[in-house]
This record gives C-alpha cells, structure tokens and sequence, in this order.
C-alpha cells in the first residue's frame, strides 16, 4: 500500500512541506519510512534517530499533530493514506525534523538528575538497601527516555522559555522519592522557584503523550504537594 | 502573543481542550467582571442612568449573552473544583472519569441555570 508522506521541512531559512510516496508493508515503522525517503528520494531529509526501538528517545516527532516516537508508531496502525509528519513544538528547529534540545537538557540538568548523598566516602562505599515499596516509589518515573514529547506539547511551557517542563520536574521527582537521596533541599529550592512547579496549570497532555507512560503530570503534582509543605516548613523555621 | 499557544490543541486530547476553555472562560469572566462593576458604578451618575443600563440586561434579546455567561461561569467554577483536587494531588488515576463528570456536571448546571433565567425574563 502506497501511503504520502508530508514532511514539514526547514533549510535555516524558510520553511515547507515536501511529499514523498513511501511503499509502506506490514510492520514498517514512520522512522523506516524516513529512512526510505533518504536512501531514495532526497539525501538531505535531516531527522534524529539512534536506536531503532524506542529507548533512546531521539526520533520524537509530530505525527498526524501528535508527538510520538517514530520507531514506534506503525505506518499501517495509523490507518490514513496521508501521514504528516513534523519537528516537536515549543522547540527550535534546526534543520527539518531535527530540533534544538540544548535547552531541554540545561533544565534537565538545572534539578540535579543524579543521586546527592551528604558524605560520599569513595574509599569505603557501602551499599545502599532499599525495600521493594522504596523502589516503586520512583521508579515509574525513573523509566523517561527524555523525548521532550511531554515538553512540546506542555502550554506552560510553550507560553514561557524558563519554565522547567514536565520532563526536569519529573527527574526532580523521581530523585526526591528515592530513599538513597539526600538532596531534597537542593532540588526543593530549585522546583519551588519561579520557573518550577507552580507554573504547571494541570493540562496533563504530558501524562497523554508519553511513550514510556510515564506520568509526567502525576510526577509534577506530588512535587507540588512536597513544594507547599517544604515552603511551609521554611516559613515557619525562619519565624 | 505567546499567550495565544494556551488555544493550540490540534492533535491533542480533552485534556488539553479542558486547559484552553479553562482560560477563555477565565477571560470572559474577567472582562464580565470590568462590564459588571461598570454598570454598578454607573448609579453615581444617578438612579435613572443605572437602571437604563441594568434594564439592557433584562430583556429577551439579552438573555442569549446571559447563557452563555453562565456556562463559562459554571464551566470555570466546576473544572476549577476539578484542578483544585488534582493539584492537592488527589485522584489523579480518576482524572477520565472525573474529566467527564466535570463536563456532565456543567451541562447539567448549566441548563437547570438557564432554565430558570429564562422564566424570570420571560416572567413566566
């Protein structure tokens, strides 16, 4: 079955769709389909992509106005004969399908994704124990590829630049509800600012578009509750 | 005009529709608040003035901007309930089906409320 593939594409300077005729078969994925358009009709088709089976979570795109992993997501399983496909919102596009993610991973970055512990002892590491209750307290949220789907399609973030998204609130999350970490106050200072949690209006897309189901918005509301208790806390200690 | 990305929902679900009507309403109240106050304040310019104006709001042919008033209004009010509940981080797993009661509950409110604006203009 032939199925047209309308790519929004961009050359730095201005953008446009071009159509291509893929032969899709049963089983062919969009990024397949994509790599068909460069291997026959225009070398110059930009798109991200590494590891074929959605853990990486470089080929997120629009497909047909909804942001998915194109590894993913069937040709066949989309059941239209016209497929759009598109770069993520509320990202700057650098070439075609390839946007700017050096934003994206600076907030990611900003909530300190990594376990802090207050005396690291390198020469005696010991092992940290954790219960099974303990683990499935993160570890849902642990499971984000960073596919900044949840960020493109996020109102408060496509309405404000230093919002951290659901992505970096999420990281933060799963970092404090892990029994090993010690640095709730750090991140705490971090969500609870002006461009952190507060600034989520619960449109729970994010949780929508996943591809890993990972619940951003669920993530961004138990850091909420944590944020009002540790304002609290810091209200009444400086009283 | 970033702002204007808040009504974007092509591709996106009722959850995200849910968010942009959520602030059009919440931008009709607001300019209803200024026009409310506006009339209140117009009785300093005397009791005839005032009750011309508020007279305006009582007939038939306004009752269509009533309506539609009171359905931001409700639908303001009860996704508001809904927002709330879900921040306090409650019911998130029900946040479906609690989406769908909030859009029942403000069709119901909304046509009992209507209803019973029309028989008070109508002075049925």
């Amino acid at each position: 079955m032939d199925v047209i593939f309308r790519v929004r594409r961009f050359d730095g300077e201005k953008s446009y769709w071009s159509d291509f005729v893929i032969p899709a078969k049963k089983g062919m994925t969009v990024l397949e389909g994509l790599y068909y358009i460069k291997e026959n009709y225009d070398g110059s088709l930009a798109f991200r992509a590494s590891c074929r089976m959605g853990i990486c979570g470089s080929c997120a795109v629009k497909i047909n106005g909804r942001p998915v992993l194109a590894c993913e997501t069937q040709i066949l399983h989309l059941n239209s004969t016209t497929i759009k496909i598109e770069p993520l919102d509320n990202f700057e596009v650098i070439k075609d399908l390839v946007t700017e993610f050096d934003g994206f991973f600076t907030k990611h970055e900003a909530v300190k994704p990594y376990l802090i512990r207050k005396e690291d002892r390198y020469s005696e590491p010991e092992e940290l124990i954790q219960k099974p209750e303990q683990l499935y307290a993160y570890y849902k949220y642990s499971l984000c590829i960073k596919c900044g789907a949840c960020y493109s399609v996020c109102p408060a973030s496509s309405s404000r630049d230093d919002y951290l998204g659901p992505a970096a609130m999420t990281a933060a999350y799963r970092f404090i509800a892990d029994s090993r970490d010690e640095g709730d106050g750090e991140r705490m200072q971090i969500v609870c600012g002006d461009c952190g949690v507060w600034r989520c209006h619960f449109a729970a897309e994010c949780s929508e578009v996943c591809p890993k189901k990972v619940e951003p918005a669920k993530a961004v509301q138990k850091l909420r509750f944590r944020s009002s208790i540790y304002m609290l806390k810091k209200f009444f200690i400086r009283w | 005009m970033r702002w204007l990305k808040w009504f974007e929902f092509r591709g996106k679900s009722l959850f995200h529709i849910s968010y942009s009507l959520h602030r059009l309403t919440g931008i009709v109240l607001v300019i209803y608040l200024v026009m409310h106050l506006s009339y209140l304040t117009s009785i300093r310019m005397g009791r005839e003035v005032y009750e011309y104006f508020t007279s305006i709001t009582l007939t038939p042919a306004f009752l269509i901007f009533d309506i539609l008033l009171v359905l931001a209004g409700v639908y303001h009010g009860v996704n508001g309930l809904r927002l709330i509940l879900h921040e306090f981080g409650l019911g998130y797993e029900l946040r479906r089906p609690l989406l769908y009661l909030c859009y029942l509950l403000t069709l119901v409110l909304w046509l009992y409320a209507s209803y019973q604006m029309y028989l008070f203009v109508m002075g049925v």
